[in-house]
């Protein structure tokens, strides 16, 4: 699933391994959720929505998903 | 919380340490009383009964190895365990494969025996070697 994820950590001035930390999850896992090789699970997500203050669609876009 | 199936309160790099402490000399041990045990079997007078005792001595310590694998699935994170899962699965493709594909050959064509000991390391072998190859392609290392 398409994020914004790698922007918003950016824009934070944050390292994989600094997200991963406010998550509770690797930076291992989170390369791979950048690089939309993977979808994090719905705990995960909600998360990451709280963390950035942002609403799931502005994060997650699954329209490419839906269209299939 | 610390228990016996692991805790969630642990990084990545501390559940692997674990992991292999507790692994590598289970499977030490594993080996030594597997290769003591026939030793003594081919070499001393033992009944059956003991003999049966004896050899199954080293599968606790297999036992100990099957719980750190357990332990570590429930430590790591998400996706870590992800490929945790999908490597167990690739070690039990050719053990079953060739457990039922032969054990069938077995039964209904006189095939020579297969020593069953051996689906034991073939297992952690294509585990180990599967859990590489996916953690090196998802960029794990």
């Amino acid at each position: 699933m398409k994020n914004c994820l790698k922007a918003l950590r950016a824009a934070r001035k944050w390292s994989q391994s600094d997200l991963g930390d406010q998550l509770g999850v690797s930076r291992q896992t989170i390369n791979p959720i950048e690089a939309t090789r993977y979808d994090p699970s719905l705990p995960l997500a909600f998360k990451i929505v709280r963390l950035f203050g942002r609403p799931m669609e502005d994060i997650f876009d699954d329209e490419a998903e839906l269209k299939d | 919380m610390l228990s016996i199936l692991g805790t969630d309160d642990m990084t990545p790099e501390q559940a692997t340490s674990r992991y292999f402490k507790v692994f590598i000399p289970a499977i030490c041990v594993y080996a030594a009383g597997t290769a003591g045990l026939t030793w003594v079997v081919e070499n001393a007078d033992l009944s059956t009964g003991l003999t049966y005792s004896l050899a199954l001595a080293p599968l606790l310590a297999i036992v100990c190895a099957v719980w750190a694998h357990w332990r570590i699935a429930n430590e790591i994170d998400q996706f870590l365990r992800l490929i945790q899962i999908r490597g167990t699965l690739f070690g039990f493709a050719p053990v079953m494969v060739v457990a039922s594909g032969w054990g069938t050959l077995e039964m209904l064509a006189d095939a020579p025996r297969l020593p069953v000991f051996w689906l034991l390391p073939t297992f952690w072998i294509a585990q180990s070697a599967a859990t590489a190859v996916i953690s090196k392609r998802q960029g794990v290392f």
